[in-house]
Order: C-alpha cells, then structure tokens, then sequence
C-alpha cells in the first residue's frame, strides 16, 4: 500500500515533466508534424506537395534560416501573410523542419528524360 | 438546282452568279497574301443531273398542282443558302440541331451531301463555338457555327466571348423566326426573338438579320469579310425560318464576289522613326503577344530579332518565335530594356507595371523608368465599350495602327537600312550575351523539373516529359494552353512551328479548353499530325460532350489531364482572401473549390463519350506504358484519353 501511495506521488510529480519532455519530439516525428502543418495551412496549393513551386517560388533544397522564413511568411511580397494568430511560431518551425527535410530530387545525370536534348540553343 | 436550265438564270442587283462569285473568292484570296484564302470549290458548282432536275419539276404523280404547292416544294431558300455557304469554303460546320434551322440542316445533308461543309455534331452550344474557335487558330480560316438564334445563342455566350478576347474568326448562324404570323404556337415562340444577336453583340465584330435571300448572301459575304478583317473576330448572321423553307421562286438572288482586304500595314514614317529608336537603342526587347497569323509571322520576328541581336518575350497569345531561339527569353528583359517593340500586344500597360493584390491596390512601373515604348498593333481599330478586355489605357512612345505581321517586312527594311558598321559590330556581344542566357535559362528549366520527379500525384514537369519522350519524333501540336502547368510546354519542349502551339481561350472563360483541342484536332488531322491536350479536370467537367463529337468523326486527339481535383485558381484565391481577414488559413478553402468525395472519374466519363481511356494514374511510373498504348490508339485514327492525378501546379 505505502508502495503505491509513493508511485502515486512519483506519477503526480513526474507526469507533467513527462508531458515537458514529450513536446521535444524526435526530428522524424518533427517533419511529419510539419509536413500536416503545411498541409493543413495550404502552403502546398501554390508550393507543390513537395515544395517544388509551381504558381510560387520552390521551397525545396533551399537553407533558409527560421528569421528569413519567418520574413517570407509573416511579411510576404506577393504571397498571403500569415499572421502569427493563425499560424504560431511554433507551427511555423514545424513547417520549416519539413521544408528543409524535404530530400533532393535525382540528379540530372540519373534522370534521362531531362537530358537536355529537346529544346537547346539552335 | 439554281443553276438548272428550268429556271430562268437571272441575278439581283450588281451581285454575280455563283460561278462568277467562286472564281473571284479565289482571286480575292491570293491578293489577301498574309490572310488564309478561300480554296477554289469546284465541287460545288457541280451542275444537278438529270434526274434530280427532274424530280424538282415535276408535279409528283398522284397530286394535282395545288396539292403539290401545298406539300412540297421544289428550290427551298436553304439551298440557296447552302450555295452562299458552300461557296465561302468552310470545311465543316459545328452544330447541336435545333428546329429553327432545320431547313438549312436538311439542305446541308441531301443537297450539299453533307459535305464541304459537313456537319459536326455537338453536344452544346458552347463546345460547338470553342470547337470553331480552336480549329481557327490552327487552319488559319473560319469554321461555320450553327445554333438557334435563342438558346443556342444563350448556350453559345461565353464561347463566343473567348473568341473575342482571343482575336478569332468565327462565323455563327442562328435561326430565327420572325415574322410572328407565321410562327407554330409554343417552342417556336419560345425559339424566336426581335433581336436574337443581343445576347452576343457586345462581343460580336458584326451581325445582321437578313430579310431576303439576297440579303442574306450580301450579308453572310460582308460577315465573313469582317470576321477575316484584322483585328479578326467572330460575327453572327441570322437565317430566318421562312427564308429557309419557302421556296426561292424564279428570280434568283445573286451572290456578291468575295474580297478580303489586304491587312493594314502601318505608317511608312512613323516606321521609319520606330526603326531608328530600334537601331539606337542599347537595350531593345520585342513582346510578341497575338501577333503571329501563321509560320511566316513567326520567320519575319525571327529576322527583325536577328538584325537587331534583340530578345524576345514571347506572351501567351501565339507562338510567335521558336522556344530554341536564343534570342527567346524571359520576361526579366522587358525590365532591363531601355526601349520596348510591342507587337500586337493585348496589355501594354501590363507590360511595364504591375498592379499587386493588396487590401489597398497599387500599381508600380516594372520596366525602367526611361524605358520607352512603341506598339504595333490592330488593338485600336476596333473595340467596343461594355466587356473590358481592352485593358488599362496605356500611351505607347510611337503607337502605330497596322497589323503587325503584315507590318514586319516594311520595319525590317527601315531597320536594315539604319544599321550601320558600328552597329552590327555590337552584334557579335549581344548574341554572345543572350546565347549564354538561353542556356541558362534552359538549364535552369530542366533543374527545375527535376523536383518532385518521383513524386506521387505526379509532377506537371514529369507529365510534360513523359510526354515529350513518346510524341519527340512525331509531327505533334500542343492543343492546350499550359500556363496551368507552370509553362512546362513552353520551357521544355523544342516550339518551333507556329500550329505547335496556339495560346488560351482569350477570354479566361472555363470550358474551353476541350472542345477547342478537339476543334484544333479536327484542324490538324487534315495535316496528319499528332494533336496533344493537355486537359485540366475543372475545365473537362464544362462539356465534357466534346469528347463524345471527337469519338464520333474519329477525331485524333492525345488528351492527358493535369487532374488536380479543384479548382486550383479558386483555392489560391480563397486562401488570399482568407489571409487578409485573418480567419480561416487551416482548410477552409477546400470548401467550393474541391473536385472530391466523389473525386469525378474522368477516365469513365471519357470511356462513356466512347474514347479509349485509362486511368486515374496518380504513379508517375505508370505514365509510360499508359502513353505507349494510347499511341496505337490515335494511330488508328481515334482520340484516346489518360486521367493523370497530378500534383497542383
């Protein structure tokens, strides 16, 4: 009985530190949280689903910092602003984690239809 | 019929006979050297034979002649209109059948035979206007459009807007019933109207409601003269139902010679102005929109862009310059350059400043603040007050009134003689210049298509060249616009033909963008070439009918989607709007926008038109086989259809 009264008190201390430590999670879970965000946020409707632009500038492979994205997103040129009410700091590192993770594409060598045959220089 | 030896060969007015009237649309044709000419239709002046001669004449046995009055008629008003149409060379006519021209459908069946022109059947209104629409832009003439007067006009509307905006001949035909004594009671009350052509005139370069057969002649003459007449356009004639059905009598209309005027050329010495700012200039650029009319527009900018060592900014009216030219490039050189040549362009305004999309709109000049401008175009000699595709007002440095394809060799000489030795010696760095900026620009192309290669819904750069692997050694034209695909076609495929690719819809009016490829098919397949559209989804939902006309005349046509199950344009703008009031950003723009739950199966609609289809492929790896297959299909001489799911843009 005292055994479970102590992992009781033990649980009622620990488990919001639990909480604490789980809200730092891996990069993986991190990416894939960031991928739902830029789902769920509409970046893909103008940036692609893999961030290779399309009606707006590819987002993919680029080494933007947190601030430079941050400036694109809150103070945009053409794009919407996101303000920070609708889309957090922290969801927005979410979606620069996915950004960022996004993997390169094959190179032009490994991709034979872009030999650059059809339409160069006459 | 009217040119038997029964009925005396008389002619109205100071209009010749319609063997006279053949012999100078051909004559009219070849002095109009920069427009298409009507061919020579020796087949329709074929004299009727005996026998048919014969059975018009006669009182049928078994009728006394009041009887026969009464029952049949001998020379119906339709056939002489069919003359008058025959005469002017359309190749086909687009129709949904409608009672209120059933006079002239049936003398185009049994009179004419059904052929030059021959009927195309329509599904809609709409798709019978795009279906004209596309096929002009690549035959270089006209199609005849046939509709009733009153809801084919109303289904017709916003196809008729596109030509337009789009700069393209069509010539429409309404019935009509208008004397009110005569009218049937019901639907052909309902199917008549005082002024039928209202509904379209805003947009329309010309119409008339003839109230004779001579009338109606001169009429259909004048209008097709109009619609040809740069700027070119579509116009509207309508057929009364009882000038179709009545008969003729004995005094023969006649039908007026067709001459379609040589295109305005622009002023000699304001061209001479024009070629000395040209020759002057450090940093000149030509901007090429609807300007090209056919492949010896696009010779004559190649040669001008030449001499001058100038780029050219293809906009997305024609293709007005080969995509591997070096001098093609992109729109960051109308910026830098210090003088602007625009050719036909439909926006100069747009050209040099940019309005931006904010709460507060506000417009800044893009070209440099020195830059100057001079236009060569037909925009302003003719334009109408109400629809306002006109555009900004904009003051062009020199404005010259001429058409511009017509107008390039008279430049090219004023340009030639101005350049001097010191002149063409900067030639050698430009050339180096901007040799090295296509291939930048190229390269950039291809590494650009790189991302999202693999990437399932597939990616529009793959799909492109997916594409482009299985039609690269065929005689291929791109039927579609593909601004929508992020310019794929334009930045990846080697455009060097004028048929190769043929602009938008003009108008910006959806539903176009299917019937126009199978019109411009129908186009390309008297040349035996490979007709490729690439069809957006929202667009195929329109008229999807289209694709039924294209299985029934055995049409070829390569229809490939960019399915990306929305209206795409409509979610962006959505997501705009939803930003600027601070609501909303996290999904609601799929509400209105989305092609989903049920997502259409445009492959079964394509099948159920009668198409070979396949799909949805939503794998890019499968795209190969898919393609490879639907090859055969159109070397059979069928349209064949591939549902492809595709990333948005």
């Amino acid at each position: 009985m005292r055994t479970d009264l102590l992992w009781v008190l033990i649980a009622s201390v620990m488990l919001p530190t639990g909480w604490a430590l789980a809200a730092e999670p891996s990069a993986e879970t991190r990416e894939a949280d960031g991928r739902t965000l830029y789902l769920t946020f509409q970046c893909w409707q103008c940036h692609g689903y893999e961030g290779q632009g399309g009606a707006a500038p590819r987002l993919a492979a680029k080494d933007y910092t947190y601030e430079a994205f941050a400036r694109f997103v809150r103070h945009p040129n053409v794009m919407p602003a996101y303000p920070v009410e609708l889309l957090s700091d922290a969801e927005l590192r979410r979606i620069l984690d996915f950004v960022l993770a996004i993997p390169d594409p094959p190179p032009l060598e490994d991709t034979p239809l872009l030999d650059g045959e059809s339409g160069s220089a006459r | 019929m009217l040119m038997g030896g029964a009925v005396k060969k008389t002619t109205s007015g100071d209009g010749l006979n319609r063997r006279e009237f053949l012999s100078g649309a051909a004559a009219a044709g070849m002095a109009a050297a920069a427009l298409p000419a009507p061919k020579t239709a020796a087949a329709a002046t074929a004299p009727p034979s005996e026998a048919q001669l014969a059975r018009e004449f006669e009182v049928p046995a078994g009728y006394s002649e009041g009887e026969a009055q009464e029952y049949f008629v001998a020379h119906p008003g339709s056939d002489f209109m069919f003359d008058v149409i025959r005469g002017l060379n359309f190749d086909y006519i687009t129709t949904n059948p409608g009672s209120s021209f059933r006079g002239l459908h049936e003398s185009i069946v049994n009179y004419g035979g059904n052929r030059q022109p021959e009927l195309i059947t329509c599904t809609h209104e709409e798709q019978a206007v795009a279906m004209a629409h596309g096929y002009a832009k690549v035959a270089g003439k006209p199609l005849a459009m046939l509709a009733h007067g009153t809801v084919g006009f109303q289904h017709a509307a916003m196809a008729v807007y596109n030509a337009w905006c789009d700069r393209v001949p069509v010539v429409i035909l309404g019935g009509n019933h208008y004397d009110a004594t005569e009218r049937r009671s019901g639907v052909e009350w309902a199917h008549s109207a005082q002024d039928a052509a209202v509904v379209l005139r805003d947009y329309l370069k010309w119409d008339d409601a003839p109230q004779s057969l001579q009338h109606f002649s001169e009429s259909l003459v004048r209008a097709y003269r109009i619609a040809m007449t740069p700027p070119m356009g579509p116009v509207a004639v309508m057929l009364d139902g009882h000038l179709q059905e009545a008969d003729v009598g004995s005094r023969i209309p006649a039908i007026p010679r067709l001459t379609v005027p040589v295109p305005p050329i622009g002023d000699t010495a304001a061209l001479t102005e024009a070629a000395r700012w040209l020759v002057d200039a450090e940093a000149p650029v030509i901007v090429a929109d609807r300007m090209a009319h056919d492949q010896t527009g696009m010779q004559r900018l190649v040669r001008l862009a030449e001499i001058l060592q100038a780029p050219v900014v293809n906009l997305r009216g024609r293709l007005n310059f080969p995509t591997t030219h070096y001098l093609s490039q992109g729109r960051s050189e109308i910026d830098r350059a210090d003088l602007i040549l625009g050719l036909e362009l439909n926006d100069p305004w747009g050209v040099v400043n940019r309005m931006r999309d904010r709460v507060h709109r506000s417009a800044r000049r893009t070209a440099r603040a020195d830059a100057r401008l001079i236009s060569i175009g037909v925009g302003d000699l003719f334009l109408k007050s109400n629809y306002q595709n006109f555009q900004r007002y904009f003051s062009p440095d020199i404005n010259i009134s001429g058409d511009a394809q017509a107008t390039l060799p008279a430049l090219i000489d004023a340009v030639e003689q101005r350049m001097s030795r010191a002149r063409r010696r900067l030639n050698a760095d430009r050339e180096r210049h901007y040799r090295a900026a296509h291939t930048k620009r190229r390269e950039s192309a291809l590494d650009a298509a790189r991302y999202a290669w693999n990437a399932s819904p597939v990616s529009t750069a793959r799909l492109y060249m997916e594409l482009w692997n299985q039609v690269r050694d065929k005689d291929w034209a791109m039927v579609s616009e593909d601004r929508q695909q992020s310019s794929w076609g334009r930045r990846l495929w080697p455009m060097e033909k004028h048929y190769q690719y043929i602009g938008g819809s003009g108008g910006a009016g959806i539903g176009y963008g299917a019937p126009a490829a199978v019109g411009a098919a129908l186009a390309h397949r008297a040349e035996g070439r490979l007709a490729i559209n690439v069809q957006r989804d929202g667009d195929m939902l329109y008229v999807p009918g289209a694709f039924w006309t294209a299985a029934h005349h055995r049409i070829p046509l390569l229809t490939v989607t960019h399915n990306n199950r929305g209206y795409h344009q409509e979610f962006m703008h959505l997501q705009r709007m939803a930003s600027r009031r601070r609501r909303g950003l996290a999904g609601s723009s799929w509400i209105g926008n989305a092609l989903r739950d049920p997502a259409p199966d445009l492959a079964k609609i394509a099948a159920g038109m009668g198409c070979w289809s396949a799909g949805p492929i939503s794998e890019p790896g499968d795209l190969a086989p898919a393609l490879s297959r639907a090859l055969d299909v159109i070397a059979n001489g069928e349209p064949a259809f591939i549902d492809v799911v595709c990333q948005p843009r």
